[in-house]
């Protein structure tokens, strides 16, 4: 039990765990750096989740299931930037009716194909493997850390870098932060805000897409349903605790998938009530919310920080 | 005083006249496309339509599902309203229906009182001070600290599923079945029926008086009017001196009173023990989207409560001949209903010209 929890096994369940947080976590800032509200990511992980698998049974081919889960992931993103910026929605409102009738449409889909309601397992689909680093993987600890992963969480961590430059080091990514920071200084400075703020959303639909995919197509080889479980949620709560800082998103990403670890070690035990912790990982990001948005009001109130 | 009365303007122009027009062409458009996608999917579309949509009035034990299935959601619909009204998007609803699951069950199951009269009372009075008390969490905090409510509320959602579960295992469990349940209750806690061929129980005409109750508070009373200013334009609430703490915590006991009351009414007269994964799981996620089914007016939400449970009694009754068209679909229609009168732009356009061509009308006169 002990061992367990300061093992190197736990640490690489937390980077298993970790990568779907990781993903809903910038699908939320993209969103976010231009001023946008995506609270729609637990669905568009869903529908990334099931595209993938479908996509992948249809083609037998796993890479094409992925560019079909992507492109689902990114229609639904301009779904809502059409309802909430043309149409002129609450893109609040949208994200919560995505979010609640997700489930129902995904089993829908999945009723019409496979027959059964609850998961694809009844569907031969090719999924993705794991990749082993050739030189990297025969270093004693570091070797099994970074080498034998699955094959999304590498591209997680790319992206992690990629957006990074485009957000910190482009001049795009300095538009976008205008965008986000004060939109009318932005407009007034010649930029296409509307269009940035597409730009985001796709690219956040595309992340979140990305994490769904990780779930079906590599983590758990199917589609089950409510599969996401609230990971979504997590990465949008990485991202209001962060406000704006980007190592603070993916270090509080990262804790919360420990507290997902954590409960996974101890329902196996049975000194703890189960029902209680599988309950840790949403009492942890309570807290952590909590905390983060406690310690931000005192500081707005001492008159350390401008409130935005 | 010659001037005759205004005759009521029954044209699109008239904003309220729009909103119904808007209703209906969104529920057509709906249909439309579950049209296409039932021709695309069953052998019979036509007979698939004709029993979703008249299948419920067969039979009078399918209208009594209906009237006895849809009262935990309207209950669940008026939160959820209270709350969007005021612009709290706080989303604790589903938590909060199973957490005083809880407790009602927690009533039910011990013999506190002989009198069949008061002990649904007592359940009842339990749910509502659970409920009342555990949605203020997430509304306090936003209030407060400015917390994500969104966020805090939803994993409120996940901790109570947990914790009823717990509490449940630990105190109530029942030792008649291998499922994870409550024990039954006393046969003093159920609420009978008024008329039993309908499904008639006391609970519909508890709903009736909220609503109304809810209608009067909502655009009748100071109370209503500060909650409706608050969700329309926070700031100007704030400098006509309305408390934006007081008036979010008000709603919060309002909202969580209301889901204390579906969730008794769901469990006393459905079933005689409380399952936590299955008697109340999604009540409250559907209560959401009903309240924007009936732009959030309580008498709106409970008709589009009714509504929704009655297609989705129509699809049941269709599966039992058309195994292809799930129950899922009415979630589609409900979705597609929801993104089009929620946009405000939508038919914005021809209601302008509309307006145009009336006002250059009056010039020329």
């Amino acid at each position: 039990m002990q061992s367990s929890l300061f093992s190197l096994s736990f640490l690489v369940t937390v980077v298993r765990l970790a990568t779907p947080i990781l993903f809903a976590a910038i699908a939320s800032f993209i969103a976010a750096s231009t001023g946008i509200v995506n609270i729609a990511i637990e669905s568009i992980m869903t529908f990334g989740a099931l595209a993938g698998i479908l996509g992948s049974y249809l083609t037998q081919n796993a890479w094409a299931g992925m560019l079909i889960g992507l492109v689902v992931g990114i229609c639904t993103a301009l779904l809502i930037a059409l309802f909430s910026m043309r149409l002129g929605a609450s893109p609040i409102l949208i994200g919560i009716a995505l979010n609640t009738f997700a489930d129902s449409l995904a089993i829908f889909v999945l009723y019409q194909l496979a027959g059964e309601k609850g998961t694809s397992a009844s569907l031969p689909t090719p999924t993705l493997g794991v990749l082993n680093i050739p030189v990297i993987k025969d270093i004693p600890i570091l070797g099994q850390l970074l080498s034998g992963h699955y094959i999304l969480t590498y591209v997680c961590w790319i992206v992690l870098i990629l957006l990074f430059i485009l957000i910190y080091k482009t001049p795009l990514g300095m538009r976008m932060r205008a965008c986000g920071l004060n939109a009318n200084a932005a407009r007034t400075a010649g930029i296409n805000v509307e269009r940035l703020q597409v730009f985001s959303l796709v690219l956040s639909g595309l992340f979140a897409a990305l994490g769904g995919m990780y779930l079906s197509l590599n983590y758990l080889r199917i589609f089950s349903k409510s599969m996401v479980a609230g990971q979504g949620w997590m990465g949008i709560a990485a991202n209001g605790i962060a406000s704006g800082n980007y190592g603070v998103l993916l270090l509080s990403a990262v804790i919360f998938a420990a507290f997902r670890a954590v409960s996974i070690i101890f329902s196996s035990s049975t000194v703890f009530p189960v029902d209680l912790v599988s309950a840790i990982p949403y009492f942890a990001v309570f807290c952590f919310v909590t905390i983060a948005s406690v310690i931000n009001y005192y500081r707005i109130k001492s008159g350390k920080v401008e409130e935005q | 005083m010659t001037e005759k009365k205004q005759k009521i303007n029954l044209s699109i122009t008239n904003p309220k006249v729009f909103e119904v027009v808007k209703m209906v062409i969104s529920i057509l458009i709906a249909l439309a496309i579950t049209l296409v996608i039932l021709f695309m999917i069953s052998d019979n579309p036509v007979r698939a339509i004709v029993t979703i949509l008249t299948g419920p009035l067969t039979k009078r034990r399918y209208i009594g599902s209906v009237i006895e299935s849809f009262i935990p959601y309207a209950f669940s619909g008026l939160a959820a309203g209270v709350l969007f009204k005021s612009g709290a998007f706080n989303l604790g609803g589903e938590g909060i229906f199973i957490i005083s699951g809880v407790s009602i069950a927690a009533v039910a199951c011990n013999q506190l009182t002989t009198s069949g009269v008061l002990h649904p009372i007592l359940c009842f009075l339990a749910a509502i001070v659970t409920g009342g008390i555990l949605m203020i969490i997430p509304s306090f905090l936003k209030a407060k600290f400015g917390t994500n409510e969104m966020v805090v509320s939803l994993m409120l959602n996940s901790i109570y599923s947990g914790v009823a579960m717990f509490i449940i295992r630990k105190f109530l469990l029942t030792t008649t079945t291998s499922t994870i349940g409550s024990r039954d209750y006393f046969k003093t806690a159920k609420i009978g029926y008024i008329f039993e061929p309908l499904r008639i129980s006391p609970c519909l005409i508890l709903l009736i008086i909220t609503t109304i109750v809810m209608y009067l508070i909502m655009f009748k009373s100071r109370l209503g009017y500060q909650i409706r200013l608050a969700g329309t334009n926070p700031k100007f609430a704030e400098y006509s001196g309305i408390s934006a703490f007081k008036l979010s915590i008000v709603t919060a006991v309002i909202a969580g009173i209301l889901c204390g009351m579906g969730a008794s009414c769901q469990l006393l007269t459905q079933t005689s023990f409380y399952l936590p994964e299955q008697s109340l799981v999604g009540i409250g996620f559907s209560g959401m989207l009903l309240s924007m089914l009936g732009r959030n007016n309580p008498i709106g939400i409970v008709v589009a409560a009714f509504l929704i449970k009655y297609l989705e009694q129509g699809t049941s009754i269709l599966y039992f001949v058309d195994r292809a068209v799930p129950s899922e679909i009415v979630a589609i229609v409900e979705g597609i209903v929801i993104l089009l009168i929620s946009s405000q732009y939508f038919l914005r356009g021809f209601r302008e010209k509309k307006l145009l061509k009336e006002g250059l009308e009056k010039d020329a006169k």
